[in-house]
């Protein structure tokens, strides 16, 4: 047990701030289109030229090799640096955290020489195809159904839930491929060209007003077989690695976030009137106490994620305590948007945008979404009980 | 940067539980129920001779040599078998001893032969503790003790016991004797006016000590989850149960991660050690009142019974939950320091 960092550490914090201080856009994030696009992956090649792309990926990928600490460094000096946009509010969210750890993974080296350098490069944008209208918790009950037709898969069916669909290059994407197997037996991940002919992308609008949220129709669209990943019949291990990123250090960045974000809210009690009209919101004594409480949640969520990574040190791969992480943090993460509208007062009943300076009820909308994405808390609660505590199945 | 146990400081929690296994079984501590004194002395010096009293202090001074973080370790063990006994305040009475240069006192309450109470103002704002003690005060495990350890604001005392007179009353928690006394200036053996760094170990020890409260509460609920079977099946495949367990994990987490935190904070005299004390101590109470609570829950019947050991958890959670400060003053010592970032 130490908090102590290495002379390496210290000199990669002081590199990040240095660098961030030079190079952090200082415009906002156009919320969405191909705008946000052009935004999203600008940022990621400048990631790339400043040497900041991949900070935990292995060097033979093209990532830095750093460890998992240096990567919260790194978040921790984005946090300080007052950035105009959230981190993981980008669409080079799934290429970064989810689709390049699953390749390095799972894929073979022609894979990997393809996909990761651009993902790195800021030249291909990733989109998720896994929830479908009827698989959505049952995620393994999946019904998309591919045929192969020599070297390729034919796809039909539909996904839903997918985020950044309508701007991405990319998908990772679940099918069935042996319906006549147990249902965890029978599905493949592969990786689906976002422009073949016969797919249909339809944007649904959130109810926090975003529209990148869509939905992918698939007719007949044809996937060569050495797009495949983990292994034919076998997506589903190969989907569960990258749930277990998901869960284990994906959501580092809103984590490191969201105490930046407490800090902001105290500031704003402060010079804000509160309820009574007189005094400053801090001053109210239940506003006070469920500040300080925030505070005191944001430290233990900072130290779990230490304690994650701790274990993750030990162990290689991400186990499912990552889901305790998650947990807490999305529920934790909502609270603190609760809290928020009722520390703004009157500014309570303007809507704004998702991101940027100054925002608190976007973001309230947005956070409802924390408790949903990459798994519901109730199937976390789930994961927690069966996988951590060892509880029997239902 | 690491959060988990180094393989020595496993080696020190194995030695800690195998010793609370065997003599500080709640069932067998059962008799001792509502007495004045829960100390056997010959087992507390055993706990000496372990070197549980004087493990975060310094060798110079008497001391094991190991850290405060070995001694939360040590503290969260304690929490986690709800084991009886004035372990801190005999630690800080130690500490505070030795540092004021009282050794031969100090030597006595290291080796066990000296017995510590606690004591802390009882609703009085204008409680002193310096030269001299005056004030009303909660003693807890007054009957039996030599010493008693007077704490106000950051400042501590060493008073003899019998310069106190304090009022035994029946005490919510079974197993931690409490009394109210009245002093007016009551000499101090030794004292430290400014004993802040004092305190934060404190913070940071009864944090520990809850800490273990959600832990232990979250692993019995699970076993029992695991054990009793209902309409054919164990209680812990109903999701109403598993979900319910879930969630004490993810406090004991919490709570666990924390406090080894902010022990590190504090012995490296981080800037933030007192932020994170505080914090450690919010999230940890609220660890141990909500497991001990849902605990009995998820146990039904047997858990509302005397016979059963969760209601122990409970009381023992509300206790410490009160000691050095309570849950809304450590929100309000929070908020007031500067962020942590």
């Amino acid at each position: 047990m130490n908090l102590d960092l290495t002379a390496e550490e210290l000199a990669f914090r002081e590199e990040a701030s240095t660098w961030l201080r030079d190079n952090l856009p200082t415009e906002t994030r156009p919320p969405e289109g191909q705008e946000m696009r052009a935004f999203d992956l600008d940022w990621q090649r400048t990631l790339f030229d400043g040497g900041w792309a991949g900070i935990n990926w292995p060097t033979e990928y093209g990532g830095r090799g750093l460890t998992d600490i240096q990567q919260m460094i790194w978040y921790e000096e984005f946090a300080k640096a007052n950035p105009p946009f959230t981190l993981n509010n980008s669409c080079t969210f799934v290429g970064n955290l989810h689709g390049g750890p699953t390749i390095i993974v799972n894929g073979n080296e022609e894979q990997r020489s393809t996909y990761l350098p651009q993902i790195l490069r800021g030249e291909a944008v990733w989109c998720q195809g896994f929830s479908e209208p009827g698989s959505g918790s049952d995620l393994a009950s999946l019904s998309t159904k591919a045929e192969i037709d020599g070297d390729y898969l034919v796809v039909t069916g539909q996904k839903t839930w997918t985020s950044y669909a309508h701007v991405a290059d990319v998908q990772e994407l679940l099918v069935r491929t042996d319906p006549t197997a147990p249902k965890h037996k029978g599905i493949t991940w592969v990786v689906c060209d976002m422009k073949s002919p016969g797919i249909e992308i339809r944007e649904i609008r959130t109810m926090s007003h975003v529209t990148d949220f869509c939905e992918v129709f698939y007719d007949e669209v044809r996937i060569p077989m050495s797009n495949i990943v983990g292994g034919l019949n076998n997506g589903w291990r190969t989907a569960m690695s990258t749930l277990g990123f998901e869960r284990g250090t994906a959501f580092m960045a809103d984590q490191v976030e969201l105490a930046a974000t407490v800090e902001r809210l105290i500031e704003e009690a402060r010079v804000r009137l509160g309820p009574d009209g007189k005094r400053p919101a801090i001053n109210d004594d239940e506003l006070a106490r469920r500040l300080s409480l925030a505070r005191a949640e944001v430290a233990a969520l900072r130290a779990m994620t230490i304690t994650g990574i701790s274990r993750n040190a030990r162990s290689e791969t991400p186990g499912p305590e990552g889901s305790i992480v998650r947990l807490f943090h999305g529920e934790l993460h909502q609270r603190v948007y609760q809290l928020a509208l009722d520390i703004i007062g009157v500014d309570a009943l303007r809507l704004t945008e998702v991101d940027g300076d100054g925002v608190w009820t976007g973001p309230y909308l947005q956070s409802f979404a924390y408790t949903i994405g990459g798994g519901t808390s109730d199937i976390q609660r789930n994961i927690v009980g069966e996988r951590v505590l060892g509880l029997p199945r239902a | 940067m690491d959060l988990l146990p180094t393989e020595e400081q496993e080696e020190i929690i194995t030695t800690v539980r195998s010793q609370l296994e065997r003599n500080f079984d709640l069932h067998s501590l059962a008799h001792l129920d509502g007495a004045e004194s829960v100390v056997d002395s010959s087992l507390w010096r055993q706990c000496a001779e372990l070197g549980w009293f004087g493990l975060g202090l310094p060798e110079a001074l008497g001391g094991v040599g190991y850290t405060l973080a070995e001694e939360a370790l040590l503290f969260a063990e304690i929490g986690s078998h709800a084991a009886p006994g004035p372990f801190l305040a005999t630690v800080l009475a130690a500490r505070v001893a030795s540092l004021v240069g009282a050794t031969e006192l100090a030597t006595q309450i290291l080796a066990g032969e000296q017995l510590v109470a606690l004591a802390e103002p009882h609703g009085d704002g204008n409680a002193v503790a310096g030269a001299t003690v005056s004030g009303t005060f909660r003693v807890t495990d007054f009957g039996g003790a030599d010493l008693v350890l007077v704490l106000v604001g950051i400042s501590a005392a060493i008073v003899a016991a019998k310069d106190l007179v304090a009022e035994p009353m029946a005490s919510l928690d079974r197993l931690v004797p409490t009394a109210i006394g009245t002093v007016s200036e009551v000499p101090a053996l030794c004292y430290q006016e400014e004993a802040a760094a004092l305190r934060l170990r404190a913070t940071v020890l009864i944090a520990a000590e809850l800490a273990g409260i959600a832990t232990a509460t979250a692993a019995q609920s699970t076993q029992y989850a695991k054990d009793r079977e209902q309409f054919g099946t164990p209680i812990g495949s109903f999701q109403a149960v598993k979900h319910r367990c879930a969630d004490m994990a993810v406090l004991a987490d919490a709570a666990n991660s924390l406090v080894r935190y902010s022990a590190i904070a504090v012995l490296d005299g981080q800037t933030d050690a007192a932020f994170h004390a505080h914090a450690a101590r919010v999230v940890a109470t609220r660890a141990a009142i909500e497991n001990s609570q849902i605990n009995v829950q998820n146990h039904g019947g047997i858990g509302f019974t005397y016979e059963h050991t969760a209601h122990r958890f409970v009381t023992r959670a509300q206790v410490r939950s009160r000691t050095v400060g309570d849950l809304r003053s450590h929100l309000s010592g929070l908020l007031e320091q500067p962020a942590a970032l």
